[in-house]
């Protein structure tokens, strides 16, 4: 009894992870769209202020650059979770489950990795713009750290999302390599 | 190592991390980082998360997520069927009339949305059924549509384009312009071809069931104000950016805006929750293609790092054949790989190679990309990646994917023809550009 019970406890575990890493990934995508949407603004604000009123821009271009890199960031563990990363989806074309699970399961283990290392990475770059406090270095001398932090932040989601996606696969709570992307297109 | 053997080495490992089914952006990641840190070892991980953020550092390509939302804008609503009907009305006594506006609302379409599978979709969700009612077969059918939407990566605002002048730090403004004449001879091939095909059929099975659809002047003049607005931002975006009035990035955000708006004005899709379905889409879309962006930058960082890019460049020029053959190569291999790959990740992985190559013999790169871009359409419509084919397959369940290749197999040709068109006549790509902007 006490073996099936820690069974259950860890399954309910693993729902709870799953459920909260998807709505952090959506959480995600929100943010993600919303500096995209503060990015058309700003662009346009920079437009008028520059043709319109002849004023000089400082800080648009800038933050545009910023705001978009951010939004890319943050808002690619959204796009895994939707399945929204291009692939070439030749060799698990013509595999059965079995083989197309072990190459979904491949897949992801070479992805978190190259995520693990851009997130240690990143946190060590970001902690070194916030200590020795680097800015931009331009007119608008915004400091790094806040223009930095979306990149360890969407590389940790990121990190979630595949431990996620790993577990569903393993428990077959999700079919390796879906073919989701075609009904998308035609609607 | 010997450079040209790490080389080797990296394009075994990216075709074989690729041939797994791993999403292309993280592919193009881990071989990079993989190959930096085993043969420069992991002095060089600091300047990794540097150089991932830098790919994505420049103003230019803060013009690529606003195309995409101007597209998305066109793509979402109902300006697809709009369109359809507008060149309908207006092309309906033009021999082979019907054909010759399909490929017309293709290409329309495909340069104000920017995509191909989205193309397909749309204007063939009305045009296949029209264009089969009306007695034209499904080969023909399927093949126009097919083919048509390739345009959109030709014609101007064309993110390819973009990526291929980020990658290569050549102007957009001189790419999309030579874009538009080869966009329009290619467009008018393929016309040419849907004509005589269906001319010929016509007279075989001597069916005169091509029916006109009669249309009163008034009919021709309301569908106007629907369909010119959107004709006019990106005409008016692609206006100022040539003029050199704005930087593209500037040009797109206002377009990007002035279509949203269009579409809750004219569509009336005022609903913020529609809005922001599209603009959730238009992100996406972008974080796709930047994120292959910034990982292909860690790509070419590690090739030229280790030499790679260098030493390919200085075989290649070495080699002494005749760029002709060196062309033609390079043709083959671009083909191939778009057979796999979709156009942004290939621009990205070879551009940063090929241009020093191209330019070493002589070649006007604006040419080059025209040249690439339409190597690039064929992979659209090849299969196994070519989602064009299957998107028609989709909207349209009874013609069989055989017979959509059968299709659209000589519009390939006409592709093919016009690469070689343009070879002889370098001047229909570079001649506009030069003309407008000076060389």
């Amino acid at each position: 009894m006490g073996f099936l019970y820690e069974t259950l406890k860890i399954l309910q575990l693993m729902n709870t992870f799953i459920k909260f890493v998807h709505s952090l990934s959506r959480l995600c995508g929100t943010v993600a769209t919303v500096l995209l949407i503060s990015a058309i603004l700003v662009i346009i604000n920079m437009v008028v202020s520059r043709y319109v009123f002849n004023l000089t821009t400082s800080w648009q271009t800038e933050y545009v650059i910023y705001s978009l890199a951010g939004a890319t960031f943050i808002g690619c563990p959204y796009v895994l979770l939707e399945k929204g990363h291009v692939n070439v989806e030749l060799l698990p074309h013509y595999l059965d489950y079995k083989g197309k699970l072990i190459l979904a399961i491949i897949c992801s283990v070479l992805s978190l990795m190259f995520s693990t290392l851009i997130f240690v990475l990143a946190c060590d770059m970001w902690f070194d713009a916030y200590v020795h406090n680097h800015t931009t270095g331009t007119l608008w001398n915004a400091p790094l750290w806040k223009l930095y932090i979306s990149l360890p932040i969407g590389f940790f989601i990121m990190i979630l999302q595949y431990l996620a996606d790993i577990i569903s696969l393993v428990t077959k709570r999700e079919m390796p390599f879906p073919p989701a992307k075609l009904e998308e297109a035609i609607k | 190592m010997d450079p040209a053997l790490i080389g080797l080495l990296i394009t075994v490992v990216t075709i074989g991390v690729f041939a797994l089914g791993i999403p292309v952006a993280f592919g193009l990641g881990f071989v990079a980082v993989t190959f930096l840190l085993l043969f420069e070892g992991f002095g060089m991980s600091k300047v990794i998360a540097d150089t991932f953020m830098e790919g994505l550092m420049e103003f230019t390509i803060v013009s690529i997520p606003m195309f995409i939302v101007m597209g998305m804008a066109v793509a979402s609503s109902p300006a697809g069927k709009d369109l359809y009907s507008a060149l309908d009305r207006w092309l309906n006594r033009v021999p082979g009339g019907l054909v010759v506006s399909n490929l017309g609302a293709c290409a329309l379409f495909a340069a104000l949305s920017g995509s191909s599978p989205a193309t397909c979709a749309a204007i063939g969700k009305m045009g296949i059924p029209e264009m089969r009612q009306r007695g034209y077969s499904k080969e023909i059918s399927a093949g126009t549509i097919a083919a048509g939407g390739t345009l959109g990566i030709l014609i101007p605002p064309s993110i390819t384009m973009i990526v291929f002048g980020i990658s290569t730090e050549t102007s957009i403004g001189q790419l999309f312009m030579a874009g538009i004449l080869p966009g329009i001879m290619l467009t008018g091939l393929f016309m040419a071809w849907a004509i005589f095909k269906t001319w010929r059929t016509n007279m075989d099975a001597n069916s005169a069931s091509v029916v006109f659809n009669k249309f009163s002047w008034k009919e021709r003049f309301e569908i106007l104000p629907r369909v010119l607005p959107f004709l006019t931002v990106v005409v008016g975006v692609l206006y100022v950016l040539y003029g050199g009035i704005a930087t593209p990035s500037e040009a797109s955000g206002i377009g990007a805006f002035l279509c949203i708006i269009l579409v809750a004005v004219i569509y009336k899709i005022y609903d913020p929750k529609k809005l922001w379905r599209i603009l959730k889409g238009s992100m996406k879309e972008s974080v796709m293609i930047m994120m292959i962006i910034a990982c292909s930058y860690l790509f070419s960082f590690t090739l030229s790092n280790l030499y790679v890019t260098q030493t390919i460049a200085e075989v290649m020029t070495s080699l002494d054949v005749n760029k002709w053959v060196l062309l033609f190569m390079i043709n083959i291999f671009l083909l191939v790989a778009g057979f796999f790959l979709p156009p942004v990740a290939i621009i990205l992985m070879t551009a940063p190679i090929l241009l020093p190559i191209i330019e070493g013999v002589g070649f006007d790169p604006i040419w080059f990309a025209v040249i690439l871009t339409i190597n690039m359409e064929i992979g659209l419509i090849t299969p196994p990646v070519g989602l064009n084919l299957y998107v028609i397959k989709g909207i349209s369940p009874d013609i069989t994917l055989p017979e959509i290749l059968r299709g659209s197999l000589p519009f390939m040709l006409c592709m093919v023809l016009a690469i070689i068109i343009l070879c002889i006549f370098p001047e229909i790509a570079t001649w506009l550009p030069n003309y407008l902007l000076g060389s």
